[in-house]
């Protein structure tokens, strides 16, 4: 039985084969890599969006009659957490800038994505799960922007009635240059990245266009109004969070890159396996020839 | 007749007796229930996707009934034809390609002679008759080509904007200071030219306030932290839409060219061999953006007659 | 009832005499030649499915408002050309399947026949008396990835329609004729409304009849020709040995188009490809990050990357950054690759005598190293049109990817010829290396007498089948021997081919 199993893998394994078919595995394996590690990359994302955006308006509800208690609980929590780099009152140290003037959508933004705060002064904003919980999150947004005037309010943004079209269309103009139009991100200039816009919040999704974190443009009411604002967290949140792909796998929304790899490797790579089959003599087939040769082994190569 | 050694049989000369007839199979019943397997797996495949059909199923359904029966039925046919037919192996002669000195020189013989007889003393005939297709193919190319489009002449050169011209949105409104916070990006056309592959600008508010000087000689060209570049990337004509407001880079989403915007829109990377060119742009009484003028080079990449200079 | 059919036929086109000469075709067993048949097949697949699209596209770019089942396009304005291939998507029974099978068969397509080109460039198949097969070929390759292109173009989605105003910008690039090119292609400046109507002509009729045709030819040659074969028992370059066309290779080719359809079929079920509706419609002045154009114009996507930011300004005139890697590269790779066979014979080789029987790569280590070389060249441009999506799944500068491509498209190449070309000689060293070795072997005994042994039991056997075997030097008269149809069949069992 094992000897069987051994002939078929010689068979199969035959050293002009060998190259391409190690090529062929090693080509799998990455690609396994390649597209499962975007879903390994989810446990780096905020906590689940439908699930977030209720518990945040029951929040900012909660939050109207419990106005100095939460404004107390906010400053202990800034104390305790932010204050090491953004200076006590968040008016900026050598570390980090003041966040007076931001309002409290933006320190709410920064928060719930996991980017503040950093684990470490020096590192990188980097998405993962947010520290607080989103009352906690409430509390120090409101805190911070009750420090200062100006900047945006934690934005709830009202997704009925919103027209994906119109959100497509502004997504296409607007997002999709460093996003790419599936949303997967991309990579920007030296070491930068647009982040894949999966697994966000409505809230995230609003206060992000129009704060613009790091080095995204900031889209104010001139450029994107406010019902297309709604339009666009409406097409963001259902179209790029659930893409249609009734086509089969998706391959991460990167198109012709993934595509091409897949035709290759898989499709023309499959063909090739079929090929060895279909065009190789088979064993019978090469005894035969031997045994001819022992026939006419007066006048053939022999070996002796 | 030479007896060569490890020679295979001729398939006409070979009486169906012989081992090279009999099946390459080891085990030709199982060989027989794996062939007919297939094929039943292929029919049920087949007739499993005329289901589907019928069902408007989902692409899936469609593509695996279909796909399972087709390559089963491959597979069936394979099997067949490598383990349940005759072995070989078979030899066939090949002519080979050389022809023989004789048979180049008979073949010559039949041009020259027969053609000397057409042409002796007729020459003349042959001039008019290569002067004649010589112009039908000259002028059968007209119809062809010059029908297909215009001539380029100054198309490439130039863009609707003009003096005067107002910085409008897509959406046909146009664009006050107010409209953008520092950061921000609008793509804008002129009012005559909305959605213009050619004529499209992007509108970048790069400070609070002041004007911006990206070159010496381009002091007025941007005022109230407000600046103005072409959008159509000077390398292969995408449009440059991506922009990093804290790095003041305008990136080229199809070859990744960075333009440095506090520098005229210098390439600072990529592809890129010249820097995207400004609009000159003002804010007029009534508060509205302007263009000063139309740019003043070609916008987009290059091309043969767009002129020497950078 | 059907001899009667078949006489009638036969009296008119003396069937029975050419039949018999192709049922006889003998094919030599090897998968290496199978290769170009995964292209034929995709072919086929390409025609039968693009006749369905055809069906249900409309060329044209004038405006319509789409109203249908994808709601986020649901009353936007789009071409003609765009709107049809929605539908056909989601509204048309089949229509997706379909498209996607068309498309991966595309992949598929041009793969093989790359991969194709590869087998004959390294076995030295391209010798004469192939020389113009192999230009044939070369042929089929630029329609094949040119067609590719065109299809990939026409329904007009955002990430296509990018690609188009690329080519225009090529085109454009070329000197003295370029903008005049540029704008008769396209029926004026860009985007202009004529592209779509007359990329879809030329997708689906012109080139595809140049195709059919240049293949007839390929094909055609083929059959002239008969195959080459690898050097092994019994093969010589005057015959051809393997198993005949039938039934043997009617079952086995009939059956591998069945089943390079069936993969492909597999792959269109399963793989989404090119989800249009998720790109949007296409506008000139919108555009998405990760724009790549299919895999076999990567090369060039990756050229126009990498290549550095010059441009060469002349009097009144300029040759633009994208001439270099947009015309100039394509244009001399393919005048290298139709001019290979005779720069090799008189450079390399300076052997002009005809050959059937093959090469194996390791034979010619010059051929061999500078082929992996330029393929290596190649390989690297291809990777380098996806800078971009590397650089955000390395998490890796894109500047760095980039600079890397850059040196890797120079450095790579270099490193490749001397591996090969060792490797090549090392091979050729090792006479046991990369042959499979015999199941049965003919020992002696001290008596004299011979006999079969298992080539397992036999302990020091390096010998292997694939080594060429000493053949009688044949006499390349012109005049081959007729075979007459008297086989010599004696007691020791040889066969004989009387000549």
């Amino acid at each position: 039985m094992v000897e069987a199993v051994e002939l078929r893998l010689r068979a199969l394994f035959k050293p002009d084969k060998i190259v391409y078919l190690s090529m062929l595995t090693a080509s799998v394996v990455l690609m396994v890599q390649f597209f499962f590690s975007a879903n390994a990359g989810a446990t780096l994302r905020p906590h689940s969006s439908s699930h977030a955006s209720t518990q945040t308006q029951a929040a900012a509800a909660a939050a109207v009659g419990a106005k100095t208690p939460q404004l107390q609980e906010g400053r202990t929590l800034f104390d305790e957490n932010c204050s090491s780099c953004h200076g006590i009152d968040a008016a900026g140290s050598k570390l980090a800038p003041s966040l007076h003037g931001l309002g409290a959508g933006v320190v709410n933004l920064w928060v719930t994505s996991g980017w503040m705060p950093l684990a470490n002064p020096s590192a990188e904003p980097a998405r993962k799960p947010a520290l607080f919980d989103l009352s906690q999150t409430d509390a120090i947004s409101r805190y911070v922007a009750s420090l200062s005037n100006g900047g945006i309010p934690i934005l709830h943004p009202n997704l009925k009635g919103a027209s994906v079209t119109e959100g497509f269309s502004i997504f296409a103009l607007n997002c999709a240059p460093c996003h790419t139009i599936t949303g997967a991100g991309d990579a920007l200039s030296n070491g930068l990245y647009a982040p894949p816009l999966h697994g966000l919040t409505a809230t995230q999704v609003a206060e992000a266009v129009r704060s613009g974190p790091n080095n995204m443009p900031v889209f104010a009411t001139g450029e994107i109004s406010k019902s297309q604002l709604k339009d666009l967290v409406a097409y963001v949140t259902e179209y790029i969070e659930h893409p249609t792909n009734p086509g089969g796998f998706a391959l991460g929304g990167v198109g012709p890159v993934a595509e091409g790899f897949i035709g290759l490797f898989i499709g023309v790579g499959l063909c090739l396996l079929v090929a060895f089959w279909i065009g190789d003599r088979t064993e019978k087939e090469d005894k035969h020839h031997d045994a001819h040769d022992a026939k006419k082994a007066g006048v053939g190569a022999i070996h002796d | 007749m030479t007896e060569t050694t490890n020679e295979h049989p001729d398939l006409e000369s070979v009486s169906l007796d012989s081992p090279q007839f009999e099946v390459a199979a080891k085990n030709i019943k199982r060989t027989e229930y794996v062939t007919f397997g297939s094929f039943i797996i292929s029919l049920i495949g087949f007739a499993a996707f005329g289901a589907a059909y019928t069902q408007n199923s989902p692409n899936y359904v469609f593509g695996l009934t279909i796909g399972i029966g087709l390559f089963f039925f491959g597979f069936g046919l394979v099997s067949w034809g490598k383990y349940l037919m005759p072995q070989g192996p078979f030899s066939e002669p090949r002519p080979l390609m050389e022809t023989t000195e004789k048979e180049k020189e008979l073949l010559k013989a039949d041009f020259t002679s027969r053609g000397k007889v057409a042409i002796k003393r007729r020459s003349f005939l042959i001039k008019a008759m290569a002067a004649a297709g010589g112009v039908f193919g000259i002028v059968a190319a007209f119809p062809l080509i010059r029908s297909l489009g215009p001539l380029p002449k100054n198309s490439l050169m130039t863009t609707k904007w003009r003096k005067g011209s107002y910085l409008t949105t897509i959406y046909g409104d146009r664009v006050k200071p107010s409209d953008m916070e520092v950061g921000g990006i609008l793509t804008v056309f002129p009012e005559d030219d909305l959605g213009s592959a050619i004529s499209q600008t992007i509108l970048l508010r790069v400070q609070e306030s002041g004007k911006v000087v990206t070159m010496p000689g381009r002091e007025d060209w941007a005022p109230d932290g407000f600046v103005a570049f072409s959008k159509v990337c000077t390398h292969a004509g995408c449009p440059v839409g991506l922009y990093e407001h804290l790095e003041q880079l305008l990136v080229c989403p199809c070859h990744q060219s960075m333009f440095n915007v506090k520098d005229g829109a210098m390439p600072i990377f990529g592809p890129a061999p010249r820097p995207l060119p400004q609009l000159p742009i003002y804010i007029d009484s009534n508060g509205y953006f302007r263009a000063r003028a139309g740019y003043d080079e070609p916008i987009g990449p290059g091309f043969w007659t767009r002129g020497g200079t950078a | 009832m059907i001899d009667a059919i078949y006489n009638w036929i036969d009296n008119r086109l003396a069937l029975s005499k050419s039949g018999r000469h192709l049922l006889n075709k003998i094919f030599p067993d090897h998968w290496s030649f199978m290769i170009g048949e995964i292209a034929l097949y995709s072919f086929i697949v390409l025609l039968i499915s693009g006749i369905f699209l055809t069906l249900y596209f409309i060329p044209s770019s004038a405006t319509v408002i789409y109203h249908g089942a994808y709601k986020p396009l649901d009353g936007t304005h789009v071409s003609e050309a765009y709107a049809s291939t929605i539908n056909l998507t989601f509204a048309v029974r089949g229509g997706l399947f379909m498209r996607q099978l068309h498309h991966w068969a595309a992949n598929i397509f041009i793969g093989s026949i790359v991969v194709h080109m590869l087998r004959v460039f390294f076995t030295g198949a391209f010798r004469r008396p192939r020389e113009v097969n192999w230009m044939i070929g070369a042929t089929l390759l630029i329609l094949a990835i040119f067609n590719g292109f065109l299809g990939y173009s026409i329904p007009d989605d955002l990430v296509s329609g990018t690609g188009i105003r690329i080519a225009f910008s090529i085109l454009e690039s070329i000197p003295f004729v370029g903008t005049n090119l540029a704008f008769f292609l396209f029926g004026g400046n860009y985007p202009g409304t004529d592209i779509i109507p007359r990329f879809f002509i030329l997708h689906v009729l012109i080139l595809p009849l140049v195709i059919l045709g240049l293949l007839a030819g390929h094909l055609g040659m083929l059959v002239k020709h008969k195959h080459t074969q690898f050097k092994g028992r019994g093969a010589r370059n005057d015959n051809v040995v393997g198993s005949p066309l039938w039934p043997n290779y009617a079952a086995k080719a009939g059956g591998f188009f069945f089943l390079t359809t069936g993969v492909t079929a597999i792959l269109a079920a399963l793989v989404q490809i090119n989800p249009i509706w998720q790109y949007g419609p296409y506008v000139p002045y919108k555009v998405s990050y990760a724009v790549q154009p299919d895999w076999y114009m990567g090369w060039l996507d990756g050229a126009l990357r990498v290549m550095p930011s010059w441009e060469i300004h002349l009097p009144g005139h300029m040759i633009p950054n994208v001439f270099f890697p947009g015309i100039l590269l394509p244009g001399v790779t393919f005048t290298l690759i139709y001019l290979w066979p005779f720069v090799e014979s008189k450079f390399i080789t300076h052997d002009y005598s005809e050959h059937h029987l093959l090469d194996r790569p390791r034979d010619n280590p010059l051929r061999t190293a500078i082929g992996s070389a330029v393929f290596a060249f190649y390989f690297v441009l291809f990777g380098a049109s996806a800078t971009d999506v590397l650089a955000n799944y390395l998490q890796v500068s894109l500047n760095v990817v980039l600079w890397t491509f850059r040196i890797a498209c120079i450095v790579i190449p270099i490193i490749v010829f001397p591996v090969a070309y060792k490797i090549c000689l090392e091979l050729q060293a090792a006479p046991g290396a990369g042959k499979r070795k015999r199941h049965m072997i003919i020992v002696r005994d001290e008596e004299g007498a011979y006999h079969s042994v298992d080539s397992e039991e036999y302990a020091g056997y390096t010998a292997s089948e694939l080594d060429p075997v000493d053949i009688e030097e044949v006499d390349l008269q012109p005049e081959i021997a007729v075979l007459t149809n008297s086989a010599d069949t004696g007691d020791d069992g040889v066969y004989r081919v009387p000549r």
